[in-house]
């Protein structure tokens, strides 16, 4: 059983319409994802890749009660709306492709969705993939293959590098989770850390975080606690002070939010320091010794 | 996006919070002088911190010399930000200076309004300082404040009869400006009480999310918008900020097309590492159109310090077939000389090879210097080749 998405796990796509969420519709569903349903308000009756489309998720989830995985594409000024409606109907775990949602929806859509034990992934994430299994988002399938490693990382791009790196040398991917690259997250880390550390088809994780916010130190104790290796690999050194690097909020203010303080922090809790994508394989394997 | 001093107390005042009497003034308005009544305290218009250091705050007495310390302050340079307008604002008798402000709280992920009776001090040295002298008070996202917690703040505060009042309303209304424009942070320091009961926000700093302006056009009355606030624009900055490209120059030669933020900030690491220069840091990801594409690659290669570009796609949201089509016309319709080393994978990629490959049959001699490798070279190889080609060039 993989973290979050799996093969047989019903999955509906909020948005549906949208031109980049019909296109990647098609890929999740040549991937194999369980897709039953689309939602955009307005557009019911219409087929896109042949998923009915519902104007609400409640008539979507009367048709296919047992839909629990949703991802968003709605526009940003629509998420917060889109992921209360998602909640509401009873989804639980929300996948958000949007970028640059509004700080106080997502504090809010965050909010609720924790009182009600819901996972919110993003905003700004290219989404979750077990390979072999299921994709949920946009992440290019290439990119991943099966394996018995975890990843998590902030960025789209800096995600689908890990994998490469790790296929490159023969390990595979467990789940790949995007955290995404908003300034505010559903889920951060130390979450999904854990369910890797549980996970029985997890041997190590591989984490990366960048530059910006503090969610990277946040998680850093709890690595001292897990039973599996974490390799981290921290973006940003390079980076000039004072500029905003993107919209992603990476920007360096004062000592808080630097490579050095992140890398310090997941070091002392006994993170492995990746400095090039390229080390990671040979770091993986390292900790893991004979396990494998 | 930070607001002015001068902005955010304009968003204070339409919101009843009380502010003194005050002026805008920049070198063509000296004559709104006579609307003000002396003493006045003078303060340069910047982001930045430290203004009083750098005598960026005076004091005048009578408009001769109110007009010399202003004509001192406009175009002075604080923290690559140029003067270009001063605050005339009627100086008033402070007894009390107080701490209050309210932010996101990214740790909790909640608002928090942060009180203080040592105003007047940079929150973080209080915090340093005299931990114990911070009240922090947290509410959950989207909740109201009911007047019995603003009271129970400003009592907090050290606040008591008439102004036990006065201090809840001032409460109230920045959480309201908070809330009602997104702010990210809206911070009043000093909080200043003068003689006879008298309340005003002496100083002003408002943060709003830039991702939330849309739903704010009414900020567009007061004369707030969209701004660069982050030191002064290079030119290909400015240009890039004209085209919507997020783009910093840094310092070396190695152009940077790179994806989205995540692997740009990645890249540019990278060429460090391997002792290569990058020129840019760019954000070339979340679909751009064919256009921007062209303009993203014109900015890279019109920069005369670029001797090789690193270029790099790995589609998710974005298309490797609409990638290689903009480099493509680019490369055809601007004929560069400068190398390109480059990657392409992910979404699409397929029909982007094809499209790559015609492009060079039909013309060998102009993508001579154009190498695309493909999902199985590790994209560090490609950032140690660029680096070289670079060197090259010299």
């Amino acid at each position: 059983m993989a973290i979050i998405v799996d093969k047989d796990i019903p999955t509906i796509v909020q948005g549906i319409t949208g031109a980049n969420a019909s296109l990647h519709t098609r890929f999740m569903l040549q991937y194999g994802t369980k897709i039953v349903g689309g939602v955009t308000p307005g557009k019911s009756g219409q087929n896109v890749e042949g998923i009915p489309v519902y104007d609400t998720v409640q008539d979507c989830l009367a048709q296919h009660p047992e839909a629990n995985v949703s991802s968003v594409w709605a526009p940003p000024r629509f998420a917060k709306d889109a992921i209360l409606e998602a909640i509401e109907a009873g989804i639980k775990s929300i996948i958000v492709i949007t970028e640059r949602i509004p700080v106080h929806d997502m504090l809010y859509a965050r909010h609720v969705a924790k009182s009600k034990g819901v996972m919110i992934i993003g905003g700004n994430t290219p989404g979750i993939i077990s390979p072999g299994k299921a994709l949920v988002g946009m992440l290019p399938k290439i990119a991943f293959q099966p394996g018995r490693i975890g990843t998590v990382a902030r960025s789209g791009a800096v995600t689908y590098y890990i994998a490469n790196s790790l296929n490159l040398a023969d390990l595979g991917e467990s789940t790949s989770v995007g955290l995404g690259g908003d300034p505010i997250l559903g889920t951060n880390f130390e979450e999904i850390l854990n369910l890797f550390d549980k996970d029985s088809e997890t041997d190590a994780v591989v984490m990366a975080g960048e530059i910006g916010g503090v969610y990277e130190e946040l998680a850093a104790p709890f690595i001292s606690t897990m039973s599996k290796p974490v390799v981290a690999y921290i973006t940003g050194k390079a980076a000039p002070q004072g500029k905003r690097l993107g919209h992603a909020g990476a920007i360096i203010e004062g000592s808080m939010g630097t490579a050095a303080s992140k890398i310090d922090a997941l070091e002392k809790n006994g993170a492995i320091i990746a400095e090039t994508l390229s080390q990671i394989p040979a770091l993986v394997k390292k900790a893991l010794g004979g396990a494998r | 996006m930070r607001l002015y001093e001068y902005e955010a107390k304009g968003l204070f005042r339409r919101h009843m919070l009380p502010v003194p009497n005050s002026v805008v003034v920049d070198e063509n308005s000296l004559c709104e002088l006579y609307k003000v009544i002396y003493p006045v305290v003078i303060k340069a218009q910047t982001f930045a911190g430290g203004r009083g250091k750098a005598g960026l705050v005076q004091f005048a007495t009578q408009r001769g010399e109110a007009e010399e310390k202003i004509a001192g302050m406009l175009g002075k340079k604080h923290a690559g930000h140029t003067v270009d307008k001063v605050l005339v604002e009627a100086k008033v008798s402070v007894e009390r200076e107080l701490y209050l402000a309210v932010v996101v709280d990214r740790l909790e992920h909640r608002p928090m309004i942060i009180a203080s009776q040592r105003g007047g001090m940079d929150i973080e040295e209080i915090a340093r300082k005299e931990p114990d002298a911070i009240l922090k008070y947290y509410l959950n996202p989207g909740a109201d404040l009911h007047a019995f917690m603003a009271r129970n703040i400003a009592s907090g505060l050290g606040l008591s009869g008439v102004l036990l009042a006065s201090g809840a309303h001032i409460i109230n209304k920045l959480y309201d400006i908070f809330r009602g424009y997104d702010c990210k942070v809206a911070e009043i320091n000093p909080l200043v009480i003068c003689g006879g009961g008298t309340v005003y926000a002496l100083d002003a700093k408002v943060d709003l999310d830039e991702d939330a302006m849309f739903r704010h056009p009414q900020l567009r009355e007061l004369g707030i918008v969209a701004r660069h606030e982050v030191g002064e624009l290079t030119e290909r900055e400015k240009i890039a900020k004209q085209a919507g490209i997020p783009y910093v120059d840094l310092d070396g030669d190695i152009g940077v097309f790179p994806g989205g933020a995540g692997f740009g900030i990645a890249a540019i690491d990278l060429i460090q590492h391997y002792g290569g220069r990058p020129a840019n840091f760019m954000d070339s990801g979340g679909a751009p159109t064919q256009e921007k594409l062209r303009a993203m690659l014109s900015l890279l290669l019109d920069n005369p310090r670029v001797k090789a570009i690193f270029g790099a796609r790995f589609g998710g949201i974005s298309r490797c077939d609409d990638w290689a089509k903009a480099v493509v016309k680019y490369v055809v319709e601007n004929r560069p000389q400068k190398p390109m080393i480059m990657r392409m994978a992910g979404n699409m990629e397929e029909q982007g090879r094809k499209i790559l490959e015609q492009a060079k049959a039909e013309n060998p001699e102009l993508f001579s210097k154009i190498k695309v490798y493909a999902y199985d070279t590790p994209i560090e190889h490609v950032i140690e080749e660029t680096i070289r080609a670079a060197q090259t060039q010299d």
